[in-house]
């Protein structure tokens, strides 16, 4: 199994969001590249973060709901309360994007982005060079290929 | 000298602006004062506390522990629906269950457990959340005054006098009741148009199934008679011969015995930063009196007052107040205590320490700074989108302050003069 095989195989080039997209526009732009997550930059297109699906739950949510550890007691009436929220597709994705330091650069290696997946539980990690985004790799991409080599080496 | 001051009042601002972690400011001025031979390492070891580490720890451990259980969250959401979705009585019994579980908790821990309930039964009721969380920070500063673990102030005051558990609960338990209900009560009236709930929201509160709340009934089980065995064992520490850190820590012994959790689990419970910030504190503190300065400053106020009990006893009581609100309660009592000590002409006085008590947690209410649970209840409000200002807290921290402490005014002369 060469390291640095399945990294490249599962790069992909992806659409970057802007942070002052609105949370509906980043939603649709990420079933549309089919993507868990999508990058984030700014207007000189620096990587500012990512968001996707499990950003958009956050935004959707209560944000007391993480604070709250446990809601295996809340009714599922309280759930109309999600209309109130639905306001959040308005606002600019910014509010919203996760902003740890995920990215890799363009020499990373496949321990590099396992560690990644391990330790940050995000869905997408970008790869930067020279400031700008040049693509993702997505954990499902990663986990098929890391799948696939392993059936053929076993 | 000079320098033990300018080290300790740079620190003091430099912790009142929030531009830098307290712990960070209070290790670097425990290591300046160390790098510059103020104090030497022998007498700053000595200087740290280790009755108020130890008390700290043990009950961070306990609560560490018993939290993953809900427990806590079932009481949360017992008190919520005890009112049956009217507003006076959402207030009461959220303020109540609050004061009640901040004398037996610190407040930073109470205030994490009880604010994102809150939001939860805002929701459920559609009402603003903001009035009810900060009536739950006013009423865990005053109820954590009621007990020798209730508050750090008298932690502090505690590990350096060693008054009793019984000692705290019966002076001062009664002025933190009597501050609770009357500054709830005018809370209650500031706010009731904002706690308005509709008639049809007040049946959501009670779908929440509080049973669903705990999470691991076995681990209650095993856990809750330690939680119950080690506060029954504060009412009697002294009878018994043990100090309330040994009490704490042979709780949180018995948990890391009894719970299923891993050590590591447990152990991430404390609060490092708390404890390391405290102990750079003692450090500084320490400086202080090394130097002669907290002598000075006593017999500053010795001048001041003419040796007067009363005008010592109510100025305490005041400058207490005001200086937590413009510091933090913590640092300004550990500053205090070497100066009462000093005050203190007869041993026996005690009133002197309930004074500074009352003064140091009343005045944990008066800005947001004041107290590390008002700090900590604001940016959860913030990370639910909901942030409450300096501002916002100054509109209800400085009467809910100046009433409570013209109670304890009253109070005072009534019982120490």
């Amino acid at each position: 199994m060469s390291p640095a095989t399945i990294a490249t195989a599962v790069r992909r080039k992806v659409p970057l969001l802007r942070d002052e997209d609105t949370v509906s526009d980043a939603v649709a732009r990420i079933a549309e590249a089919d993507v868990p997550a999508l990058p984030v930059v700014d207007a000189d297109g620096k990587l500012l973060g990512i968001f996707g699906e499990r950003e958009f739950i956050g935004a959707l949510f209560p944000a007391y709901l993480e604070q709250l550890g446990y809601a295996g007691f809340v009714p599922k009436s309280l759930e109309r309360q999600l209309e109130k929220r639905a306001s959040c597709g308005m606002e600019a994705v910014r509010k919203y994007t996760n902003t740890e330091h995920i990215d890799v650069g363009e020499d990373h290696s496949d321990t590099q982005l396992a560690e990644t997946f391990l330790h940050h539980r995000v869905l997408i990690v970008p790869i930067v060079d020279g400031g700008q985004v040049s693509g993702i790799v997505t954990r499902e991409d990663f986990f098929r290929a890391l799948a696939s080599r392993f059936a053929e080496v076993t | 000298m000079p320098l033990a001051i300018a080290i300790f009042a740079g620190a003091l601002a430099v912790i009142a602006s929030e531009r830098v972690d307290r712990t960070k400011v209070a290790l670097v001025g425990a290591m300046l004062v160390l790098l510059t031979q103020t104090i030497d390492q022998e007498h700053a070891i000595e200087a740290i506390d280790f009755e108020t580490i130890g008390l700290l720890a043990g009950m961070m451990l306990i609560v560490r522990v018993t939290e993953p259980t809900g427990v806590y969250t079932y009481l949360a959401i017992r008190a919520g629906q005890l009112a049956r979705g009217r507003p006076l009585g959402v207030v009461a019994s959220l303020a109540l269950s609050t004061a009640l579980l901040s004398a037996f908790l610190d407040n930073l821990t109470t205030v994490l457990l009880v604010v994102p309930i809150t939001f939860l039964l805002a929701d459920a009721l559609d009402i603003d959340p903001i009035p009810l969380v900060l009536i739950e920070i006013i009423a865990s500063n005053i109820g954590g005054t009621a007990t020798l673990i209730g508050d750090p102030p008298n932690i502090l005051i505690a590990g350096h006098t060693g008054l009793s558990f019984s000692d705290f609960v019966v002076n001062l338990a009664p002025i933190s009741a009597l501050a609770f209900v009357v500054v709830t009560g005018l809370l209650y009236l500031f706010f009731r148009k904002r706690l308005q709930i509709a008639p049809e929201a007040r049946d959501s509160v009670m779908e929440l199934d509080a049973r669903k709340s705990i999470e691991d009934v076995a681990e209650m089980k095993r856990t809750l008679p330690i939680l119950v065995v080690t506060l029954l064992a504060f009412f009697v520490h002294k009878g018994i011969g043990l100090e309330p850190a040994t009490v704490a820590l042979t709780g949180a012994t018995a948990m890391l015995l009894v719970t299923r959790q891993s050590v590591e689990a447990a152990l991430r419970g404390i609060e490092w930063p708390t404890l390391f910030f405290f102990i750079g504190l003692f450090v500084m503190v320490g400086a202080l009196e090394e130097t002669g300065t907290i002598e000075e400053i006593a017999n500053g106020i010795g001048s001041v007052t003419d040796g007067d009990r009363t005008a010592e006893l109510l100025g305490i009581a005041w400058v207490s107040a005001l200086g937590s609100g413009l510091v933090d309660n913590i640092p300004f009592t550990a500053t205090m205590i070497p100066v009462v000590e000093q005050l203190q002409t007869d041993d026996a006085d005690d009133a002197y320490w309930w004074v500074l008590a009352i003064g140091a947690c009343f005045g944990g209410n008066f800005t947001l700074i004041a107290a590390a649970a008002n700090v900590a209840a604001a940016g959860m409000a913030e990370r639910a989108g909901r942030p409450i200002g300096f501002l916002t807290f100054l509109k209800v921290g400085v009467p809910a302050t100046l009433v409570s402490m013209i109670l304890a005014t009253g109070y005072i002369a009534l019982r120490y003069l």
